[in-house]
């Protein structure tokens, strides 16, 4: 199937002529579809399972909504970064690897080293058709490889933690806690030495989200422990805003 | 009467797990392929002369920044995630500045611990409302609009978006986590464990900074672990 497209040429610098072409709009599409039907098949497995743990159907659609609320606020500011880099990569290209499987930050970074090393860069005068296809197929392969390992990894994984669940159930109780306690202290406290307006939008988050989540408690809001979320990131990057442009 | 709900409990929780598995495993390697299929398209197929020497350069510079994250990241996160969401998290992605958040958020709010099995399905259940939530606004914002969007948004919003979501986001998560989980010792431990890592750890050994966060996750884990409050978990597996 050697289909050349009619746009296609090595040397153009007009990217969008081959990374908008309808093959890759369906690969993108499907994509979407394979984690469509991957939500619809693990929440009816999940409603089937709960009622037996002790868990209402109530419970289960509260924590449907409850993480779908607590997702916009993260969701709308993937889809700005997204936008951002629509004309480097094109729809289709942005809608797999920066909004889906991986993140605006590793993929960008896999993409400028394959384009570095043909000699370019991302955006430049020397970022033609040729570069692009190849930093897609670097960013996919990477991208390929982190699946590949979680779908090699979590058989293993699992087989370690089942047998820990029997020998040392307190152990296991606590293990998901600190594991999430240190992950996220790490990748805050990352974040504070990047410049100044980092480290205030750090503790202005911070405090946005203390704020709402003691409004909550007092007022016995629950909504309002799910949209905090949302709110706390709104604020801090207006704040954001503000600052950078001052 | 208690030991049968027992078994019941633990035969649905097994069937739980021994679907998850299969439909994960299944969707996740078409989703692979999928994503594969595009740039494979693109590269051999489009008439844009590239040579395999060109693919395997771009993908070794790559692999040399990344390929110890490859392994590392479904490390780190299998703790936190579980192995059904693992085939979730991996897929979606943007795991830690969305999934995890929506989680902590559903498992709050029914009052269910992370690691029971409560937890388990909340968060489960949490990333099918994310995922639901996520796909639509990325069809809609950036499939459907994205040209137009990105016409009328100013372009200093959308710097600063790229620039500082990351700050904006993470403290009000770190916080979110905190109030969560309720338990003062691993939050201590986890707190000094990073501020050890990053200011003392790698400036004298900056090799270890690709490892930093899965080191300080390990840590985290051991630490709570040997200053646990045994009343505490005593008192409650007596509950």
């Amino acid at each position: 199937m050697y289909l050349p497209l009619a746009a296609a040429d090595p040397a153009s610098t007009d990217i969008w002529a081959v990374a908008n072409s309808p093959f890759l709009w369906f690969c993108a599409l499907g994509v979407f579809a394979v984690i469509f039907v991957q939500t619809f098949l693990y929440s009816r497995a999940a409603k089937a399972a709960a009622p037996h743990v002790d868990m209402p159907l109530r419970e289960v659609k509260e924590a449907f909504r409850a993480g779908a609320v607590a997702s916009i606020g993260p969701s709308l500011s993937v889809v700005l970064v997204a936008i951002a880099l629509l004309a480097l990569f094109g729809t289709p290209a942005v809608l797999v690897r920066i909004g889906l499987i991986g993140s605006a930050a590793t993929e960008t970074a896999s993409a400028n080293l394959a384009a570095q090393s043909m000699g370019s860069m991302l955006g430049g005068d020397s970022y033609t058709q040729q570069v692009f296809a190849v930093a897609f197929m670097a960013m996919s392969l990477s991208g390929g490889m982190w699946m590949l390992c979680t779908l090699l990894l979590t058989p293993v994984l699992k087989r370690g933690s089942k047998s820990l669940a029997k020998r040392n159930p307190a152990a296991m109780a606590l293990i998901p806690t600190a594991a999430l306690l240190g992950a996220f202290s790490m990748l805050t406290i990352a974040e504070i030495p990047k410049s100044n307006i980092h480290m205030m939008l750090v503790l202005i988050s911070a405090a946005s989200m203390a704020f709402f989540l003691f409004l909550a408690k007092v007022l016995g809001a629950k909504w309002l422990k799910e949209w905090a979320l949302g709110f706390a990131i709104l604020i801090a990057i207006t704040a954001g805003y503000f600052m950078h442009t001052a | 009467m208690s030991t049968q709900t027992l078994t019941s409990a633990d035969a649905s929780m097994a069937r739980f797990d021994k679907q998850t598995t299969r439909y994960g495993s299944i969707t996740m390697t078409l989703g692979l392929i999928f994503s594969l299929l595009g740039p494979i398209y693109l590269v051999f197929f489009s008439g844009l002369e590239i040579t395999p020497t060109m693919i395997g350069v771009a993908f070794a510079a790559v692999a040399a920044t990344f390929g110890v994250f490859w392994i590392v990241e479904p490390l780190t996160y299998f703790p936190i995630l579980g192995s059904a969401a693992m085939y979730q998290a991996f897929m979606i992605g943007n795991i830690s500045n969305k999934l995890l958040p929506a989680a902590i958020v559903a498992q709050s709010s029914i009052n269910a611990k992370p690691g029971t099995r409560r937890g388990d399905l909340a968060s489960v259940m949490a990333i099918c409302g994310a995922a639901t939530v996520h796909l639509t606004s990325l069809l809609i914002f950036v499939g459907l609009l994205g040209s137009w969007l990105v016409s009328i948004v100013p372009i200093e919003v959308i710097e600063v978006a790229r620039i500082y979501i990351l700050p904006s986001l993470m403290g009000a998560v770190l916080v979110q986590a905190i109030v969560a989980m309720k338990q003062l010792r691993p939050t201590i431990v986890a707190i000094t464990l990073s501020l050890l890592m990053y200011f003392v750890v790698i400036p004298l050994v900056p090799s270890l900074a690709l490892f930093g966060t899965a080191l300080v996750v390990l840590f985290s884990i051991v630490l709570s672990w040997i200053v646990r409050d045994r009343k505490a978990v005593h008192t409650t597996e007596e509950a």
